[in-house]
């Protein structure tokens, strides 16, 4: 099913945050250390993502992405990618948890309709089916 | 699939509106790369992401870009505009 250019993909949320899990879903080319960095010599772009489990130590993130400048998510990846700060939340009770997976890919394409299409669709199913989120944020670079 | 409610943090606004968010929040002023700040300001990051999760719970309208002010974020940078063809 396509969705009209004109429609926004809305679903609504009428529980307690406090009761809710919260995943993160990031354009800013974050991923681990251990794990394959974006393409970034593809001028199309990379069309890939990594998964984050929810245990990740953030100091073993990174950032491959030539779009942005991330000296800055360098230093603390929680500007651009909040799971430190997720975690205090979680500890704060504002919500109960932190999701079982995340996800980071790099938003840079010259292929916006394999990423709509394919990736975004891909990334939706690992929420779905694997990261018992409730509610996602989305973060770009 | 009903769908998982999503939020996004954007610094981009206008170019983030292309792909029709259900619900944003815009950190005024923030530069790229900045989404919740500076290194280091975990008390502003935490807000940032708490006004993020409390759009799910406000009665608000599809598509809708909210704008916050941090004025102890300390700087004010332009957003990036959407380029136009001609």
């Amino acid at each position: 099913m396509s969705l009209s250019r004109k429609c926004v993909p809305f679903t609504p949320f009428d529980g307690d945050l406090s009761k809710s899990t919260v995943a993160l879903v990031t354009a800013a080319g974050v991923h681990l250390q251990d794990q394959e960095p974006f393409n970034i010599a593809d001028e199309l772009g990379d069309l890939s993502y990594r998964i984050i489990p929810e245990d990740v130590d953030s100091s073993q993130l990174m950032v491959t992405h030539h779009h942005y400048d991330h000296s800055d998510a360098d230093q603390d990846i929680n500007v651009v990618f909040p799971i430190d700060v997720l975690r205090d939340l979680q500890d704060e009770g504002f919500i109960r948890g932190v999701a079982k997976k995340h996800v980071g890919y790099m938003g840079y394409t010259m292929q916006l309709k394999a990423m709509y299409e394919g990736t975004a669709r891909e990334i939706a199913n690992e929420i779905d089916k694997g990261s018992r989120a409730d509610l996602v944020v989305l973060t770009g670079g | 699939m009903r769908g998982i409610p999503t939020v996004l943090i954007t610094v981009s606004p206008e170019v983030s509106a292309q792909m029709r968010p259900p619900r944003a929040l815009y950190p005024h002023g923030f530069k790229i790369g900045n989404s919740l700040g500076k290194p280091g300001m975990r008390e502003l990051q935490k807000k940032i992401l708490k006004d993020a999760l409390t759009l799910f719970t406000e009665d608000t309208r599809p598509g809708r870009f909210a704008t916050h002010e941090y004025p102890v974020y300390g700087e004010f940078h332009e957003p990036p505009r959407v380029k136009t063809l001609g």
